[in-house]
């Protein structure tokens, strides 16, 4: 299946960095320790997504995701969700804030149509509403 | 909804350019599973995500993916 684009959708920003509060949204599988796993035994992948919050202890994340090897992510998280950095980016004045909500799900799907349709907008209404986010930074695993 | 602005730092440039992201970049040979760099490569991380929050205030290449390098990834 794929996904027809007419055209790129760009959204313009006029602001310093240090005035921009941040989120991160990722599709490698990140959730936190207490929430429910991703799905990976569903061969169609899975289509819903975790929250985590800006001051989350990264000790308390983890990855599940069986499309990719994720052992430098069990590692250190920041390999592909880096929320430490971001905080010391913002300590250092370098960014204006970090997000009070951030995004984490499993980017191995079949079915796309829904990924597009429903996850993203769902995950994009999400960040608009509760996280306050002026920008966001994507990752992959 | 307003337009939210993204970044898309990917390790996989070619599925990624196919979406024509508005604003991505790629760290050049870093491999699936570190977007960022590798465990406790902390001031390579910082640099990347920098770079990347940078392209969102700088010149824009809406649908390209850009290449950097990063030569602290490949040291041991």
């Amino acid at each position: 299946m794929s996904i027809h684009r007419k055209c790129v959708p760009f959204t313009p920003l006029d602001k310093e960095l240090s005035q921009l509060t941040v989120a991160l949204v990722t599709a490698a599988g990140v959730h936190r320790k207490d929430q429910e796993p991703f799905n990976i035994a569903d061969e169609l992948g899975d289509l819903t997504f975790r929250q985590i919050a800006g001051d989350a202890n990264t000790a308390d994340l983890m990855v599940t995701h069986h499309h990719y090897d994720h052992s430098d992510a069990d590692q250190d998280i920041n390999v592909v969700f880096p929320l430490d950095i971001l905080r010391e980016l913002h300590a250092e004045g370098f960014i204006g804030g970090v997000a009070r909500e951030h995004v984490g799900y499993m980017g191995y799907t079949m079915q796309l149509r829904r990924m597009y349709e429903e996850t993203a907008p769902a995950i994009a209404e999400f960040i608009d509403k509760k996280s306050k986010a002026d920008v966001i930074v994507l990752t992959g695993g | 909804m307003r337009g939210l602005p993204t970044i898309l730092i990917t390790v996989s440039p070619e599925a990624s350019a196919q979406m024509r992201p508005p604003r991505a970049l790629y760290p050049k040979e870093f491999k699936v599973g570190n977007s960022l760099g590798r465990p406790g490569q902390r001031e390579l991380q910082k640099q990347v995500l920098q770079d990347a929050l940078l392209m969102l205030t700088g010149p824009a290449y809406p649908g390209q993916v850009l290449e950097r390098e990063y030569p602290a990834y490949h040291a041991e």
